[in-house]
């Protein structure tokens, strides 16, 4: 594609109707998380916000050192889409400092009207669901940032706190539920998965006429592969060009039923989860007994 | 009204100055840094980490590829920042070093220029919409202030010109505690407070980005990934088994007797 993308004008809320279902309960048991916003939501997030400000440098100094200058305002595609201004970077990352301003800076405390402190209500919750849901955490802001201010973070840290008063989307929740029931983002049981394996060795006999395995949960194999969900479901050619690639080298390796995914979804929830996820591939890999882990995505 | 213009105001701003920068720097380096997320393209080394950080104190690369106009009067904006401030140095000084007299005059043109790029900051924020949509009131009263205080300093050293002899001994008697009440145009007067006002707001703005870039985890930290990031307050996890799929329930699933056997 050619050319580039005008910056629209700004178009107050324009997106915020575009919202994502809540999390279910059954998704949000399997995940360690409450299953439904919490009575007291108000008091569990700003005790979570404390603690995050206090375990992330990140965080609190990006809230400290903003200027304001607007380099990163048209950098982001969810604005440049939408034109609303509550998903400019900066917008975005000023619902969590005003918040931050309000019940963690003297400044904010004492003279609000400068510094625009905000309260937690309903109203600024319900924009933090909305606008911290618009964010895909691609951190092309803070490749303009002139401090480095990364609005991932922001959002990672926003989500977290949401979670832990029980407020997630049923997209990510599920996903990750998924994960700890198949092994894999897409629900692929482990049956599926040996018979997808087979399926594809019949497709390379036929493209190459070699038999090349496509082994499955072999115990002491040199490697174990996680494969992302685009190359073992949609792309297929790609997990096809990963056994060619073994078979050339001669290279013993094996995927996991317990472990068939590389993407993190804990990534767009919290923290816990996130290392969860991650914790599944070192059990496979000690399980499976294999030297190392190829891992994709 | 001397007395507090002169000396009262002068001390409690400098003091509330320095404490509040202190217990700032203090909470960030307090503060642990959990996750190694520089921002790409990252230097591997610390002579390159040292070279960024100086880049983005001095000529800010990242503006440069947001915004070229913003790029150009921030760039002119800190630049005269920094001559102004190293020739103003004199009247902190005795005797004066001779490089800072040879700088004189470069430092009296930077500060003939210095309000036009803040006149422009102030323009672009109340033009430009997206701008004055993020803009809040703190925004504008530092550019207000700064615009005062460089105005103020121009037409001081232009038409109202002040007996620079007594400024200096007011300072250096304020250095060694022994302040003295000069006499001194209101416009002085006027230069001074919004200065001291400037001091005493920045630990509590925005203004702390001038420290604060030096401690941002994604500018300098390297992308060393060889090495093993451990964070520093990481937790084991702990999940109600009765959710999870262990290993073993996989196996079971796969010789057809576990739940989970589906296709």
């Amino acid at each position: 594609m050619r050319g580039t993308l005008p910056v629209p004008a700004i178009k107050i809320r324009a997106s915020e109707h575009l919202r994502c279902y809540p999390a279910k309960a059954k998704d949000m048991v399997k995940i360690n998380l409450p299953t439904e916003r919490a009575e007291n939501w108000k008091e569990v997030m700003l005790k979570k916000m404390a603690e995050v400000l206090n375990k992330y440098r990140s965080v609190r100094l990006f809230m400290d050192i903003c200027v304001k200058c607007g380099a990163c305002a048209d950098k982001c595609q969810f604005f440049l889409g939408t034109g609303d201004p509550k998903n400019m970077p900066v917008a975005r990352a000023d619902l969590f400092r005003k918040v931050y301003r309000r019940y963690f800076t003297l400044g904010g405390k004492a003279f609000g009207f400068i510094t625009e402190a905000e309260e937690l209500d309903e109203r600024m919750l319900q924009d933090w669901f909305t606008y911290f849901y618009q964010c895909s955490e691609c951190r092309r802001c803070s490749i303009f940032c002139p401090y480095g201010i990364d609005t991932a973070e922001i959002t990672m840290a926003a989500r977290e706190i949401m979670a832990a008063a029980g407020i997630a989307t049923k997209y990510v929740t599920e996903v990750v539920a998924k994960v700890y029931d198949t092994g894999n983002n897409l629900g692929i049981w482990p049956k599926a998965w040996k018979h997808t394996c087979s399926f594809l060795e019949e497709d390379l006999k036929e493209i190459e006429g070699v038999d090349i395995k496509f082994p499955v949960d072999e115990v002491g194999a040199e490697v174990l592969l996680v494969p992302p969900s685009a190359d073992n479901f949609v792309n297929t050619d790609t997990m096809i060009g990963y056994a060619k690639m073994f078979h050339a080298a001669g290279i013993s390796w094996t995927t996991s039923t317990y472990c068939n995914e590389a993407g993190n979804f804990g990534l767009f929830l919290n923290y816990a989860n996130l290392k969860q996820t991650n914790n599944r591939i070192l059990e496979a890999a000690r399980q499976l007994k294999v030297k190392k882990i190829y891992w994709g995505e | 009204m001397g007395a507090l213009t002169f000396i009262f105001l002068p001390y409690l701003c400098t003091a509330v100055f320095l404490l509040g920068i202190g217990m700032k720097v203090f909470t960030w380096i307090r503060t642990p840094v959990p996750l190694r997320i520089v921002t790409t393209p990252a230097p591997k080394t610390r002579l390159g980490v040292l070279w960024r950080l100086i880049g983005d104190l001095f000529w800010f690369p990242n503006l440069f590829k947001a915004d070229k106009l913003l790029w150009a009067s921030g760039v002119l904006f800190h630049i005269c920042l920094w001559i102004v401030f190293l020739r103003q140095l004199r009247y902190f000084l005795y005797p004066v070093p001779t490089w800072m007299e040879g700088m004189q005059t470069l430092g009296l043109y930077a500060g003939y220029i210095i309000p036009l790029p803040v006149a422009f900051l102030l323009a672009r924020r109340l033009l430009l919409d997206r701008v004055l949509y993020i803009s809040i009131l703190g925004d504008y009263f530092a550019l207000l202030l700064l615009l005062t205080i460089t105005v103020s300093g121009v037409l001081l050293q232009l038409f109202f010109r002040t007996y620079v002899i007594d400024v200096k001994d007011m300072v250096l008697g304020l250095i060694h505690f022994q302040p003295r009440i000069p006499s001194a145009h209101w416009l002085f007067v006027l230069h001074l407070l919004s200065a001291l006002a400037l001091l005493a707001y920045f630990p509590f703005s925005k203004l702390l980005h001038a420290g604060g870039l030096l401690l941002s985890p994604t500018r300098y930290q390297r992308a060393n990934f060889e090495k093993r990031s451990v964070n520093p307050w990481d937790f084991p996890v702990v999940y109600n088994p009765e959710n999870l799929s262990t290993p073993e329930k996989y196996a079971q699933a796969l010789k057809g007797t576990g739940e989970g056997g589906e296709e």
